[in-house]
């Protein structure tokens, strides 16, 4: 099929039309540029989304409750809802194989001292495993653990700007800083991709805070991540799960919005992969409609060449070519122009976005590339395009009858 | 080698039908040189074009080497010239961008002939119109006379039954016209049947017999004392 001869001819028709063959494969190689920019954009605000999300687990969920505004199961609206420890051990005994680090949160605002240097602080109390869920980055000494949890020991994780704030450039680690007037030991030091504000935030022992104010189990907010193999589907019914679980639990109106909250975050990436999906469907059609102008410029300058060589059809059919013969000489030739230019326009918009991409992060656009399966997609997409855009010039060739090779007096 | 009976055509000319054709009978043996002649508009193109089966009849039968060519589809037209028939046109109707031997190799190609051995084929085809050291040359290099004796290597190339020629010397002055006749008598001397359409009575003089068309019909056919065209080269 490929032989020589095949080659030759597209050689000699290439050679023979420089320019045209140029301007239109421009055309086609331009489409398919634009359509993987375009592609890579769209990549690119999935990435600074998902960025701007990755700071906590990004399969995380987070359980608040409130006050409720139905009455249900025996008792009036406006009855507040607290969570305490034992909760965490229910999600734990009920959902073992549906989580994976599960936290309470207790929240606390504390004025913290250090020899001279005094701020004010937002302390959160919490298990060893919130570390996991916050995707806390601790850079100095370590983590709350599992000791401290259950000897209610007075220690502290401080965030990177506290540190700066009240230690003024010494080393934190063992000293001891007053919240509120008790004296807490710096077990560690910790940094936080996601802002500076994070930074200013203090973690301690959840158990401490209970029995230092008012020996309570009460938690403000459960923090928890699912198993991480669930799609999003499987998250989504997970997280509903829990909330019919914890609305029975609470006797809370199933559809009473204020008394329970649960916030998945899954929710958000379904809201951004549907964002982002139909961003990337108008993105295609834009991009082949591009791709069309040039397949029809393909199309049309092989109708010309065609007609062009109509004598030579002829000839050809004289000398005993097949009407197939022809089609396949017109096909090859137009698959060949439009793939080749693809392909110039495809190495092109991925050498830009391999040179550039990686530089480009800013907010809600980081790092556009494009994937293997784009530029596979892509290349199809090339050849089904060029075997368009010769179908009907070969077409019209076949049937060139080898008479007007005779007619010629 | 062909027989033709009764072959009727007409053309559609809007509400009009014009009739080309109105019964032509006749046969070709093997080894025949058969000029036919005829004015424009006799029906000698049309003929031609049946013989070839590049156009087909309304009505009648035209066996070639015992094979009755009818209801012909596109590509089956095409197998059949490719083996049957080997044409040599007015106008030469060289491949311009092909060299010498690729020209002549074309027909080998569209039998599926090796590529090697189209080449030796083509070289012996040259040589046999004594332009070998021409192989390489593009037509545009050629002379009028070279480039039909090139078109008449291709002709050769496929070993067709029958050598169609549509006014072979039509487009070359006398001395060449002489030379391609030349060439032609040595290839029919070696028993190669060839039909040439012509309205130059001097080069109908060197075939072996002359078919007079005429308003569609045959007025003449007769065999002829042969003028070889070797004394005037």
């Amino acid at each position: 099929m490929f032989d020589r001869d095949i080659w030759q001819e597209i050689y000699h028709s290439i050679s023979n039309n420089k320019l045209r063959t140029f301007l239109t494969g421009f055309s086609v190689g331009w489409g398919i540029f634009i359509l993987v920019m375009l592609l890579a954009s769209v990549n690119g605000m999935q990435n600074g989304f998902t960025m701007q999300f990755s700071d906590d687990a990004t399969n995380s969920i987070f359980v608040r409750t409130g006050t409720t505004s139905m009455a249900y199961g025996g008792f009036e609206a406006g009855r507040r809802i607290q969570l305490t420890n034992d909760d965490i051990e229910y999600i734990k005994r009920s959902f073992p194989n549906d989580i994976e680090y599960i936290s309470p949160r207790v929240y606390q605002s504390t004025s913290a001292r250090y020899r001279s240097e005094t701020g004010s602080y937002n302390i959160q109390a919490v298990y060893p495993d919130h570390q996991a869920i916050e995707k806390t980055i601790v850079n100095k000494g370590r983590y709350i653990n599992t000791n401290d949890l259950l000897n209610a020991s007075k220690v502290a994780v401080i965030g990177r700007k506290v540190e700066e704030d009240l230690f003024k450039g010494e080393d934190a680690i063992g000293k001891f800083v007053e919240f509120n007037g008790l004296p807490f030991r710096v077990i560690g030091t910790f940094t936080d991709d996601g802002d500076d504000n994070a930074e200013r935030g203090i973690y301690a022992p959840t158990s401490t805070f209970q029995k230092m104010y008012g020996q309570t189990d009460h938690i403000d907010q459960i923090s928890l991540t699912y198993n991480p193999t669930y799609d999003l589907t499987k998250a989504l019914e997970f997280s509903e799960r829990l909330e019919s679980v914890f609305k029975r639990r609470f006797k809370i109106a199933p559809q009473d919005q204020a008394g329970l909250r649960i916030f998945n975050y899954a929710e958000v990436f379904e809201d951004i992969s549907n964002f982002t999906g139909g961003l990337d469907i108008a993105v295609i059609i834009v991009g082949l409609l591009i791709l069309l102008s040039g397949i029809v410029g393909i199309g049309n300058i092989m109708v010309f060449i065609i007609k062009e060589r109509t004598k030579e059809i002829g000839v050809r059919k004289a000398l005993g070519a097949e009407p197939w013969s022809i089609i396949k000489l017109v096909l090859f030739e137009s698959v060949f122009i439009t793939a080749l230019s693809g392909f110039i326009g495809l190495g092109i918009a991925t050498a830009l976005l391999a040179a550039v991409g990686p530089n480009i992060q800013s907010g809600a656009f980081a790092n556009p590339s494009v994937s293997m399966s784009i530029v596979v997609t892509a290349t199809i997409i090339l050849v089904v395009a060029g075997v368009l855009a010769g179908l009907i010039p070969a077409m019209k060739a076949a049937k060139v009858k080898p008479i007007v090779a005779l007619s010629d007096k | 080698m062909i027989q033709i009976k009764d072959l009727h055509k007409s053309y559609k000319m809007g509400k009009n039908s014009l009739h080309v054709l109105k019964g032509i009978n006749f046969n070709v043996e093997e080894g025949e040189l058969v000029a036919i002649m005829g004015s424009s508009g006799s029906g000698k193109s049309t003929l031609l074009n049946i013989l070839g089966m590049l156009d087909s009849s309304d009505t009648g039968e035209y066996i070639l080497d015992n094979v009755p060519i009818k209801n012909l589809n596109e590509t089956k037209a095409a197998r059949y010239r490719n083996k049957f028939l080997g044409f040599v046109f007015q106008s030469f109707n060289l491949i311009n961008y092909k060299s010498a031997a690729e020209n002549v190799a074309l027909p080998l190609y569209y039998q599926k002939v090796p590529r090697k051995e189209r080449q030796e084929k083509a070289l012996k085809y040259l040589e046999q119109v004594g332009l070998k050291e021409w192989a390489s040359h593009l037509p545009s290099e050629l002379s009028g006379g070279q480039k039909q004796r090139v078109a008449i290597a291709r002709a050769l190339a496929a070993e067709p039954k029958v050598l169609l020629a549509d006014e072979p010397t039509g487009a070359l002055d006398s001395k060449t016209s002489y030379e391609v006749m030349d060439l032609i008598q040595k290839i029919n001397d070696q028993g190669n049947t060839i039909l040439i359409v012509t309205h130059e009575p001097d080069i109908a003089d060197m075939c072996k017999r002359i078919v007079h068309l005429k308003d569609g019909v045959i007025i003449e056919d007769k065999k002829i004392e042969q003028v070889r065209a070797e004394q005037y080269v």
